[in-house]
């Protein structure tokens, strides 16, 4: 396992988004998180890198590392946390005021403090390997939809993280720029990036993720291999939410 | 009876209605006033304020209480008292505390000018720290950047972008301020005009020869913002 999630909570108030998640991610596996609007899809990503500080809950690594949020963890914790894992949001948040290349290079530099030089010569393969090589030394208003959140899986990934964590990454594209992006994750897969993917293409979870898990009211109704749980669901929940995403009207 | 008055006026006032002579004797004092005094005076307050101005919107922003509280009474204090008020406070009232407390007019008149500076541009700075949306702070922390990192690199950059075109304001506002210092005995441009005007009364013309050299500092003032203004267009968020 490369890192169990156990008995999660997050409440914002009196709002209970997540009633005990529990979660294990092997490494070199695809998790698909599914499930209808406002269930705490997003929040639980948050939660995996601390964004959100959980209420309650054990995240355990394969390397021995622990954070326990019922006694709440230290900063260096949490950046060491943060630092395992990239994250890839639906509205990409690149910053605006350096180029593609600058974006991803950021990470290292700053973070990991490695050599300048070294890690152009990696931030530029990192692009090419999204497909923009061409286009590194553009700013993110010089890109398309689609280009710019190639550019946020490329920086996420610049710091070689063990997981990393995709929020709905082609919901905000227009419908002819998301199959780039999807092939971009498809290529990591393949390369055995540990990877937990909030999504709504069904097609891509049914073709890459390991794992399904179907989340709604802030606790997982049914997890298992994909072929099980979107074409068999056992659970009344998700064969509604199946039959409402396959069947809009 | 307008028709008496207004020869009376004509009469009085028979000299031509500018005396270049006397406006070309004026002009070297006054601007040796606005250079010695009155550009020195802007430039120093306005650096000095700049980064009270940034510790103040930090502490605004913290989430230390005491920091908050002590930032947010500060602004208040010097955004409700008039600046004249503030120049007279630290230039005629401090000295009552005794020998020490005794400054110079130009040390005096900076004081207070920082002091200003740095509580509206604290509001600015805020407001555009605040403008950068979240998800830039969140791009930093996901990276692993901490606190401080995502500040300077991700978010002071774009906020300053922001803040450029209100500072300016404040910057431009600030050299017409620093007129006031005339007050506590600074010998800026406009007391270079008041104390020739004394000698000569001819108010009108030495006034409005001031007023023309601050609006010259302050038109080529606005040039160069707008040419900063274009330059840092791509710090934005879009
Ligand atoms: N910062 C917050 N403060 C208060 N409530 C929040 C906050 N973030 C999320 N919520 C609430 O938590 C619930 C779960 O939100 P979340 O964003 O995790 O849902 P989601 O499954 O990602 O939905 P969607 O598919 O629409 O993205 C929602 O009811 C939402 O309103
Ligand atoms: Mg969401």
């Amino acid at each position: 396992m490369l890192i169990s999630v156990k008995n999660l909570h997050k409440s914002f108030g009196d709002l209970d988004v997540l009633r005990g998640v529990d979660l294990e991610i092997p490494k070199g596996n695809v998790v698909a998180i599914i499930g209808p609007s406002g269930s705490g899809k997003t929040t639980f990503l948050r939660c995996l890198n601390a964004l959100e500080m959980p209420n309650k809950g054990t995240f355990s690594f394969s390397d021995g590392f622990e954070l326990d949020f019922a006694r709440s963890p230290k900063k260096e914790e949490i950046l060491k946390l943060r630092r395992k894992s990239g994250m890839v949001f639906q509205s990409y948040n690149l910053f605006p005021h350096k180029t593609a290349l600058e974006n991803v290079m950021e990470g290292p530099v700053i973070v990991q403090r490695k050599k300048k030089e070294e890690v152009r010569v990696k931030a530029e393969e990192l692009l090419k390997k999204v497909g923009l090589a061409e286009k590194m030394h553009l700013y993110p208003h010089q890109l398309s939809g689609g280009q710019q959140q190639r550019v946020g899986i490329a920086r996420a990934l610049a710091i070689e993280p063990e997981l990393m964590l995709f929020d709905e990454p082609t919901s905000a594209l227009d419908p002819e720029l998301v199959g780039e992006v999807l092939s971009v994750m498809r290529e990591l897969a393949k390369e055995g990036q540990t990877m937990a993917v909030v999504t709504h293409e069904l097609k891509f979870a049914e073709d890459v993720a390991d794992h399904v898990m179907f989340i709604d009211g802030g606790v997982i109704v049914e997890q298992g291999p994909p072929e099980e749980i979107l074409k068999s669901p056992k659970e009344a929940r998700t064969k509604q939410f199946l039959d409402r995403v396959l069947n809009p009207s | 009876m307008a028709k008496m008055f207004l020869n009376e006026l004509i009469i009085n006032n028979a000299a031509p209605i500018v005396d270049w002579d006397l406006f070309w004797s004026s002009l070297g004092p006054m601007i040796e006033g606005g250079i010695k005094n009155t550009i020195p005076l802007t430039l120093i307050s306005f650096a000095c304020g700049l980064v009270i101005a940034v510790l103040t919107a930090l502490a605004r922003i913290s989430t230390s209480k005491i920091l908050a509280g002590i930032a947010r009474v500060y602004v208040s204090a010097i955004r409700g008292t008039p600046l004249l008020v503030q120049l007279f406070i630290i230039f005629y009232g401090l000295p009552n505390l005794g020998n020490a407390f005794v400054l110079d007019p130009f040390p005096s008149a900076c004081i207070a000018f920082s002091l200003n500076v740095g509580a509206y541009a604290s509001e600015i700075i805020r407001a555009s720290i605040l403008s950068v949306p979240k998800g830039q702070w969140e791009a930093g922390y996901t990276i692993g950047m901490t606190y401080r990192q995502t500040l300077f690199r991700i978010i002071l950059p774009q906020a300053t972008r922001v803040s450029i075109p209100p500072l300016s304001n404040s910057f431009i506002s600030l050299v017409k301020d620093t007129s006031l210092a005339s007050q506590i005995l600074v010998v800026e441009l406009f007391r270079r005009s008041q104390e020739i005007a004394a000698r000569t009364y001819d108010f009108l013309q030495l006034y409005l020869t001031a007023a023309l050299l601050y609006w010259i500092i302050c038109f080529i003032l606005s040039i160069i913002q707008g040419r900063i203004e274009k330059r840092l267009d791509r710090y934005v968020a879009k």
